[in-house]
Protein backbone atom coordinates (compact mmCIF):
# COMPACT_ATOMS: atom_id res chain seq x y z
CA UNK A 1 0.00 0.00 0.00
CA UNK A 2 1.20 3.20 -0.86
CA UNK A 3 2.16 5.84 1.79
CA UNK A 4 -0.45 8.37 1.25
CA UNK A 5 -3.06 6.13 1.10
CA UNK A 6 -2.35 4.68 4.21
CA UNK A 7 -1.99 8.50 6.06
CA UNK A 8 -5.87 9.27 4.02
CA UNK A 9 -7.47 5.73 5.28
CA UNK A 10 -6.20 6.09 9.00
CA UNK A 11 -7.49 9.89 9.03
CA UNK A 12 -10.94 8.93 7.31
CA UNK A 13 -11.21 5.23 10.28
CA UNK A 14 -10.22 7.58 13.06
CA UNK A 15 -12.92 10.20 12.32
CA UNK A 16 -14.90 7.57 12.45
CA UNK A 17 -13.05 6.16 15.90
CA UNK A 18 -13.56 9.96 17.02
CA UNK A 19 -17.29 9.91 16.68
CA UNK A 20 -17.83 6.25 18.66
CA UNK A 21 -15.36 6.74 20.76
CA UNK A 22 -16.19 10.32 22.52
CA UNK A 23 -20.10 9.14 22.41
CA UNK A 24 -19.84 5.80 24.70
CA UNK A 25 -16.70 7.32 26.62
CA UNK A 26 -14.25 4.82 25.59
CA UNK A 27 -11.77 6.84 23.91
CA UNK A 28 -10.90 5.81 19.92
CA UNK A 29 -8.13 2.75 20.43
CA UNK A 30 -10.93 -0.28 20.17
CA UNK A 31 -11.41 0.93 16.55
CA UNK A 32 -7.77 2.20 15.97
CA UNK A 33 -6.10 -0.93 17.26
CA UNK A 34 -7.85 -3.82 15.27
CA UNK A 35 -7.04 -1.77 12.02
CA UNK A 36 -4.01 -1.05 12.25
CA UNK A 37 -2.78 -4.48 13.07
CA UNK A 38 -5.45 -6.45 11.01
CA UNK A 39 -5.82 -4.53 8.01
CA UNK A 40 -2.84 -2.37 7.71
CA UNK A 41 -0.62 -5.63 9.02
CA UNK A 42 1.10 -2.15 11.42
CA UNK A 43 3.49 -4.01 14.24
CA UNK A 44 0.89 -4.22 17.59
CA UNK A 45 3.48 -1.77 19.80
CA UNK A 46 2.81 0.78 17.12
CA UNK A 47 -0.26 0.19 17.17
CA UNK A 48 -0.90 0.68 21.22
CA UNK A 49 0.92 3.67 20.44
CA UNK A 50 -1.08 5.46 18.19
CA UNK A 51 -4.16 3.99 20.71
CA UNK A 52 -2.73 5.90 23.26
CA UNK A 53 -2.89 8.87 21.51
CA UNK A 54 -6.40 8.30 19.80
CA UNK A 55 -7.47 7.86 23.79
CA UNK A 56 -5.97 11.27 24.56
CA UNK A 57 -7.12 13.13 21.48
CA UNK A 58 -11.01 11.50 21.77
CA UNK A 59 -11.00 12.07 25.59
CA UNK A 60 -9.78 15.93 25.75
CA UNK A 61 -11.46 16.96 22.31
CA UNK A 62 -14.88 15.93 22.97
CA UNK A 63 -14.49 16.79 27.03
CA UNK A 64 -13.96 20.37 25.83
CA UNK A 65 -17.47 20.84 24.95
CA UNK A 66 -18.79 18.09 27.82
CA UNK A 67 -17.39 20.23 30.20
CA UNK A 68 -18.39 23.45 29.14
CA UNK A 69 -21.99 22.18 28.69
CA UNK A 70 -21.84 20.52 32.12
CA UNK A 71 -22.56 16.93 31.40
CA UNK A 72 -19.39 15.67 32.54
CA UNK A 73 -19.43 15.91 36.06
CA UNK A 74 -16.06 17.08 37.64
CA UNK A 75 -15.61 16.46 40.81
CA UNK A 76 -17.19 12.99 39.89
CA UNK A 77 -14.40 12.46 37.53
CA UNK A 78 -11.84 13.85 39.97
CA UNK A 79 -12.54 11.94 42.74
CA UNK A 80 -12.44 8.98 41.18
CA UNK A 81 -8.90 9.91 39.30
CA UNK A 82 -7.60 9.22 42.41
CA UNK A 83 -8.44 5.49 41.84
CA UNK A 84 -8.06 5.21 38.12
CA UNK A 85 -4.56 6.92 38.32
CA UNK A 86 -3.21 4.59 40.98
CA UNK A 87 -4.57 1.26 39.34
CA UNK A 88 -2.36 2.24 36.16
CA UNK A 89 0.71 2.35 38.30
CA UNK A 90 -0.48 -1.01 39.87
CA UNK A 91 -1.67 -2.38 36.57
CA UNK A 92 1.80 -1.83 35.18
CA UNK A 93 3.65 -3.43 37.92
CA UNK A 94 1.38 -6.40 37.46
CA UNK A 95 2.16 -6.65 34.16
CA UNK A 96 6.20 -6.74 34.66
CA UNK A 97 5.97 -9.79 36.64
CA UNK A 98 2.78 -12.00 35.76
CA UNK A 99 1.45 -13.40 32.43
CA UNK A 100 -0.92 -10.57 31.30
CA UNK A 101 -3.30 -12.70 29.15
CA UNK A 102 -4.83 -14.91 31.78
CA UNK A 103 -6.01 -11.31 33.15
CA UNK A 104 -7.17 -10.23 30.17
CA UNK A 105 -9.70 -13.37 29.57
CA UNK A 106 -10.83 -12.70 33.48
CA UNK A 107 -11.56 -8.64 32.58
CA UNK A 108 -12.68 -9.44 29.51
CA UNK A 109 -15.23 -11.88 31.14
CA UNK A 110 -16.27 -9.67 33.57
CA UNK A 111 -17.10 -7.07 31.32
CA UNK A 112 -19.11 -9.69 29.29
CA UNK A 113 -21.29 -10.73 32.63
CA UNK A 114 -21.71 -6.81 32.96
CA UNK A 115 -23.26 -6.23 30.04
CA UNK A 116 -26.42 -8.12 31.86
CA UNK A 117 -27.60 -5.59 34.17
CA UNK A 118 -26.33 -2.98 31.91
CA UNK A 119 -28.69 -4.44 29.49
CA UNK A 120 -31.44 -4.99 32.26
CA UNK A 121 -31.70 -0.74 32.44
CA UNK A 122 -32.04 -0.80 28.50
CA UNK A 123 -35.11 1.40 28.58
CA UNK A 124 -34.37 3.83 31.55
CA UNK A 125 -33.67 7.26 30.76
CA UNK A 126 -32.63 8.80 34.03
CA UNK A 127 -31.96 6.83 37.07
CA UNK A 128 -33.96 7.61 40.32
CA UNK A 129 -31.62 9.85 41.94
CA UNK A 130 -31.15 8.69 45.62
CA UNK A 131 -30.49 11.31 48.39
CA UNK A 132 -27.41 13.24 48.46
CA UNK A 133 -25.90 11.61 52.00
CA UNK A 134 -23.24 9.72 53.86
CA UNK A 135 -19.40 9.89 52.00
CA UNK A 136 -21.33 11.28 48.90
CA UNK A 137 -22.56 14.84 49.90
CA UNK A 138 -19.09 15.01 51.84
CA UNK A 139 -17.70 14.53 48.32
CA UNK A 140 -19.88 17.15 46.86
CA UNK A 141 -21.12 13.92 44.36
CA UNK A 142 -24.20 15.73 42.46
CA UNK A 143 -24.85 18.02 40.10
CA UNK A 144 -27.59 18.79 36.86
CA UNK A 145 -27.19 19.26 33.38
CA UNK A 146 -29.88 20.15 30.40
CA UNK A 147 -31.40 17.70 27.91
CA UNK A 148 -31.43 19.12 24.67
CA UNK A 149 -35.67 19.28 24.77
CA UNK A 150 -34.72 22.00 27.83
CA UNK A 151 -35.62 19.67 30.63
CA UNK A 152 -32.97 20.08 33.62
CA UNK A 153 -31.60 16.76 34.63
CA UNK A 154 -30.75 16.66 38.74
CA UNK A 155 -28.83 13.56 40.00
CA UNK A 156 -27.13 12.34 43.04
CA UNK A 157 -24.30 9.76 42.91
CA UNK A 158 -24.38 7.08 45.48
CA UNK A 159 -21.92 4.49 46.63
CA UNK A 160 -18.69 6.37 45.96
CA UNK A 161 -16.69 3.51 47.58
CA UNK A 162 -18.07 1.13 45.17
CA UNK A 163 -17.35 3.52 42.19
CA UNK A 164 -13.64 3.98 43.59
CA UNK A 165 -13.66 0.29 43.73
CA UNK A 166 -14.45 -0.16 39.73
CA UNK A 167 -12.58 2.42 38.77
CA UNK A 168 -9.64 1.15 40.23
CA UNK A 169 -10.10 -2.16 38.04
CA UNK A 170 -10.42 0.13 35.71
CA UNK A 171 -6.83 1.48 36.16
CA UNK A 172 -5.43 -1.59 36.41
CA UNK A 173 -6.82 -2.75 32.86
CA UNK A 174 -5.42 0.42 31.52
CA UNK A 175 -2.02 0.48 33.11
CA UNK A 176 -1.94 -3.73 32.38
CA UNK A 177 -3.20 -3.87 28.70
CA UNK A 178 -3.11 -0.14 27.37
CA UNK A 179 -6.70 -0.37 26.75
CA UNK A 180 -9.58 -1.31 27.79
CA UNK A 181 -10.06 0.93 31.03
CA UNK A 182 -13.16 3.73 29.78
CA UNK A 183 -15.20 0.37 29.77
CA UNK A 184 -14.94 -0.40 33.61
CA UNK A 185 -15.38 3.59 34.51
CA UNK A 186 -18.77 3.98 32.76
CA UNK A 187 -19.73 0.77 34.79
CA UNK A 188 -18.59 2.10 38.06
CA UNK A 189 -20.32 4.85 37.41
CA UNK A 190 -23.86 3.66 35.94
CA UNK A 191 -24.13 0.94 38.16
CA UNK A 192 -22.34 1.58 41.47
CA UNK A 193 -23.00 5.13 41.49
CA UNK A 194 -25.98 5.35 39.78
CA UNK A 195 -25.64 8.81 37.15
CA UNK A 196 -27.40 9.12 34.78
CA UNK A 197 -25.81 7.37 31.51
CA UNK A 198 -24.54 10.87 29.89
CA UNK A 199 -23.22 11.59 32.55
CA UNK A 200 -21.33 8.35 33.17
CA UNK A 201 -20.10 8.37 29.30
CA UNK A 202 -18.65 11.96 29.45
CA UNK A 203 -17.31 11.43 32.73
CA UNK A 204 -15.69 8.40 31.83
CA UNK A 205 -14.64 10.18 28.34
CA UNK A 206 -13.38 13.52 30.62
CA UNK A 207 -10.61 10.84 32.71
CA UNK A 208 -9.58 8.32 30.27
CA UNK A 209 -7.21 11.23 29.00
CA UNK A 210 -5.81 11.21 32.64
CA UNK A 211 -5.12 7.58 32.30
CA UNK A 212 -3.68 7.14 29.00
CA UNK A 213 -1.26 10.38 29.71
CA UNK A 214 -0.26 8.32 32.31
CA UNK A 215 0.84 5.60 30.53
CA UNK A 216 1.88 7.61 27.17
CA UNK A 217 5.61 8.30 28.83
CA UNK A 218 6.47 4.76 28.62
CA UNK A 219 5.45 4.53 24.95
CA UNK A 220 6.73 7.76 24.09
CA UNK A 221 10.32 7.03 25.68
CA UNK A 222 10.50 3.46 23.31
CA UNK A 223 9.46 4.99 20.20
CA UNK A 224 6.18 3.37 19.80
CA UNK A 225 4.52 6.79 18.93
CA UNK A 226 5.66 6.64 14.81
CA UNK A 227 4.77 10.36 13.70
CA UNK A 228 3.69 8.76 10.22
CA UNK A 229 0.74 6.41 11.84
CA UNK A 230 -0.22 8.92 14.87
CA UNK A 231 -0.63 11.91 12.75
CA UNK A 232 -3.34 10.85 10.46
CA UNK A 233 -5.22 8.94 13.53
CA UNK A 234 -4.49 12.31 15.60
CA UNK A 235 -6.10 14.89 13.62
CA UNK A 236 -9.03 12.17 12.79
CA UNK A 237 -9.32 11.21 16.51
CA UNK A 238 -9.78 15.47 17.12
CA UNK A 239 -12.09 16.07 14.11
CA UNK A 240 -14.44 12.92 15.04
CA UNK A 241 -14.21 13.67 18.55
CA UNK A 242 -15.77 17.14 17.86
CA UNK A 243 -18.50 15.51 15.80
CA UNK A 244 -19.01 13.17 18.44
CA UNK A 245 -19.51 15.73 21.35
CA UNK A 246 -22.21 16.98 19.64
CA UNK A 247 -24.24 14.02 18.58
CA UNK A 248 -24.36 12.99 22.20
CA UNK A 249 -25.72 16.27 23.36
CA UNK A 250 -28.06 16.09 21.13
CA UNK A 251 -29.10 12.08 22.07
CA UNK A 252 -31.27 10.58 24.74
CA UNK A 253 -29.32 8.54 27.41
CA UNK A 254 -31.57 5.43 26.57
CA UNK A 255 -29.69 5.78 22.90
CA UNK A 256 -26.50 6.17 24.58
CA UNK A 257 -27.09 3.12 26.55
CA UNK A 258 -27.88 1.37 23.62
CA UNK A 259 -24.50 2.05 21.52
CA UNK A 260 -22.42 1.46 24.87
CA UNK A 261 -23.85 -1.53 24.95
CA UNK A 262 -22.92 -2.90 21.32
CA UNK A 263 -19.52 -1.12 22.12
CA UNK A 264 -19.25 -3.09 25.17
CA UNK A 265 -19.77 -6.34 23.69
CA UNK A 266 -17.60 -5.66 21.03
CA UNK A 267 -14.61 -4.68 23.08
CA UNK A 268 -14.69 -7.49 25.68
CA UNK A 269 -14.78 -10.29 22.75
CA UNK A 270 -11.75 -8.02 21.20
CA UNK A 271 -10.42 -8.79 24.50
CA UNK A 272 -10.45 -11.80 25.20
CA UNK A 273 -10.18 -13.50 21.85
CA UNK A 274 -6.69 -11.05 21.36
CA UNK A 275 -5.53 -12.70 25.02
CA UNK A 276 -6.24 -16.43 23.51
CA UNK A 277 -4.34 -15.16 20.70
CA UNK A 278 -7.33 -15.62 18.18
CA UNK A 279 -7.14 -11.72 17.17
CA UNK A 280 -4.02 -9.95 17.54
CA UNK B 1 -14.06 36.23 35.93
CA UNK B 2 -14.75 35.50 39.67
CA UNK B 3 -12.99 31.78 40.21
CA UNK B 4 -15.05 31.22 43.19
CA UNK B 5 -18.15 31.21 41.14
CA UNK B 6 -18.35 27.19 40.42
CA UNK B 7 -19.56 27.69 36.71
CA UNK B 8 -15.96 29.58 35.90
CA UNK B 9 -14.18 26.16 36.62
CA UNK B 10 -15.80 24.60 33.78
CA UNK B 11 -15.58 27.46 31.74
CA UNK B 12 -11.39 27.52 32.62
CA UNK B 13 -11.19 23.95 32.34
CA UNK B 14 -13.31 23.61 29.16
CA UNK B 15 -11.06 26.01 27.46
CA UNK B 16 -7.42 24.85 28.69
CA UNK B 17 -8.73 21.37 26.69
CA UNK B 18 -9.78 23.27 23.97
CA UNK B 19 -7.02 25.09 23.25
CA UNK B 20 -4.91 22.50 23.64
CA UNK B 21 -6.41 20.33 21.40
CA UNK B 22 -6.20 22.97 18.56
CA UNK B 23 -3.07 23.66 19.59
CA UNK B 24 -1.50 20.23 19.29
CA UNK B 25 -3.76 19.84 15.90
CA UNK B 26 -2.48 22.70 14.06
CA UNK B 27 1.02 21.50 14.65
CA UNK B 28 0.11 17.92 14.20
CA UNK B 29 -1.54 19.04 10.87
CA UNK B 30 1.53 21.62 10.03
CA UNK B 31 3.77 18.42 10.23
CA UNK B 32 1.68 16.40 8.35
CA UNK B 33 1.39 18.95 5.61
CA UNK B 34 6.00 19.08 5.65
CA UNK B 35 5.55 15.20 5.56
CA UNK B 36 3.63 14.98 2.43
CA UNK B 37 5.62 18.18 0.19
CA UNK B 38 8.83 16.98 1.61
CA UNK B 39 10.46 13.55 1.09
CA UNK B 40 8.28 12.39 4.14
CA UNK B 41 6.30 9.55 2.12
CA UNK B 42 9.60 8.06 1.54
CA UNK B 43 10.73 4.78 1.89
CA UNK B 44 12.15 4.90 5.62
CA UNK B 45 8.90 6.46 6.89
CA UNK B 46 6.87 3.66 4.69
CA UNK B 47 9.43 0.95 5.88
CA UNK B 48 8.13 2.17 9.88
CA UNK B 49 4.68 1.17 9.52
CA UNK B 50 5.90 -2.47 8.80
CA UNK B 51 6.82 -4.62 11.55
CA UNK B 52 9.29 -7.33 9.48
CA UNK B 53 11.14 -4.15 8.52
CA UNK B 54 11.88 -2.07 11.39
CA UNK B 55 11.97 -3.26 15.29
CA UNK B 56 10.33 -1.15 17.19
CA UNK B 57 12.56 0.48 19.24
CA UNK B 58 14.41 2.42 16.13
CA UNK B 59 13.06 5.78 16.98
CA UNK B 60 15.66 7.85 17.95
CA UNK B 61 13.34 10.07 20.87
CA UNK B 62 16.19 11.69 22.74
CA UNK B 63 15.06 15.47 23.37
CA UNK B 64 18.12 16.12 21.75
CA UNK B 65 17.17 14.53 18.48
CA UNK B 66 13.90 16.10 18.63
CA UNK B 67 15.68 19.61 19.45
CA UNK B 68 17.46 19.22 16.07
CA UNK B 69 14.57 17.70 14.33
CA UNK B 70 12.50 21.60 14.85
CA UNK B 71 15.32 23.43 14.54
CA UNK B 72 15.84 21.74 10.76
CA UNK B 73 12.24 22.04 10.00
CA UNK B 74 11.71 17.81 9.93
CA UNK B 75 7.78 17.10 9.53
CA UNK B 76 8.51 14.00 12.33
CA UNK B 77 9.60 16.46 14.76
CA UNK B 78 6.79 18.84 14.44
CA UNK B 79 4.67 16.27 14.41
CA UNK B 80 6.29 14.30 17.60
CA UNK B 81 5.87 18.29 19.23
CA UNK B 82 2.03 18.36 18.33
CA UNK B 83 1.71 14.58 19.87
CA UNK B 84 3.54 15.95 22.93
CA UNK B 85 1.34 18.91 23.34
CA UNK B 86 -1.49 16.74 22.81
CA UNK B 87 -0.34 14.61 26.01
CA UNK B 88 0.66 17.64 28.06
CA UNK B 89 -3.01 19.05 27.82
CA UNK B 90 -4.74 16.16 29.84
CA UNK B 91 -1.70 16.94 32.97
CA UNK B 92 -2.34 20.67 32.00
CA UNK B 93 -5.88 20.82 32.69
CA UNK B 94 -4.95 18.37 36.47
CA UNK B 95 -2.61 21.00 37.20
CA UNK B 96 -5.03 23.83 36.71
CA UNK B 97 -8.05 21.79 38.70
CA UNK B 98 -5.89 22.10 41.64
CA UNK B 99 -5.58 25.73 41.45
CA UNK B 100 -9.45 25.96 40.43
CA UNK B 101 -10.28 24.01 44.02
CA UNK B 102 -7.52 26.36 45.54
CA UNK B 103 -9.28 29.14 44.68
CA UNK B 104 -12.63 27.73 45.15
CA UNK B 105 -11.16 27.43 49.20
CA UNK B 106 -11.98 23.38 48.51
CA UNK B 107 -9.09 21.72 50.87
CA UNK B 108 -10.78 18.34 50.11
CA UNK B 109 -10.84 18.79 46.37
CA UNK B 110 -7.33 21.02 46.48
CA UNK B 111 -6.34 17.30 47.85
CA UNK B 112 -7.73 14.91 45.60
CA UNK B 113 -6.40 16.68 42.66
CA UNK B 114 -2.95 17.13 44.25
CA UNK B 115 -2.71 13.58 44.69
CA UNK B 116 -4.33 12.82 41.07
CA UNK B 117 -1.13 15.14 39.95
CA UNK B 118 1.52 13.96 42.11
CA UNK B 119 0.34 9.84 40.50
CA UNK B 120 0.03 10.96 36.93
CA UNK B 121 3.49 12.33 37.23
CA UNK B 122 5.06 10.02 39.21
CA UNK B 123 3.43 7.13 35.94
CA UNK B 124 4.67 9.36 33.26
CA UNK B 125 7.76 10.24 34.21
CA UNK B 126 9.19 7.72 36.99
CA UNK B 127 7.83 4.92 35.99
CA UNK B 128 9.15 4.60 32.52
CA UNK B 129 12.77 4.06 34.19
CA UNK B 130 11.97 1.38 36.55
CA UNK B 131 13.44 -1.94 35.07
CA UNK B 132 10.67 -4.48 33.88
CA UNK B 133 8.17 -1.77 33.77
CA UNK B 134 6.49 -1.85 30.52
CA UNK B 135 2.94 -0.44 31.32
Amino acid sequence: MFIIEFVVLMFLISVFAGVFGSIVGLGGGIVVVPVLTVLMGVDIHFAIGASIVAIIGTSSGAASTYVRDKVTNLRVGMFLELASASGAITGAAIAAYTNSAALAVIFGSILLVSLVPMLMKIGVDVPQSPELEGPSKRLGLTGSYTEPDGRVVRYNATRPAEGLAGTAVAGVLSGLLGIGGGAFKVISMDLAMKLPMKVSTTTSNFMIGVTAAASAGIYFARGDVVPIIVAPVALGILIGAAIGARLLLRSRNTTVRKVFAVVLAIAAAEMILSALGVAP
Amino acid sequence: MNLRDPDSMNVVIGKVLRYGVLLSGVIILLGTIGMAAGNGFSDTSAALTYSDTVPHDSLDVSPAALLHGLVTFSAFSWIELGVIVLIATPVARVMISVLLFAAERDKLYVLITAVVLTLLLFSMLVTPFIPGFHA
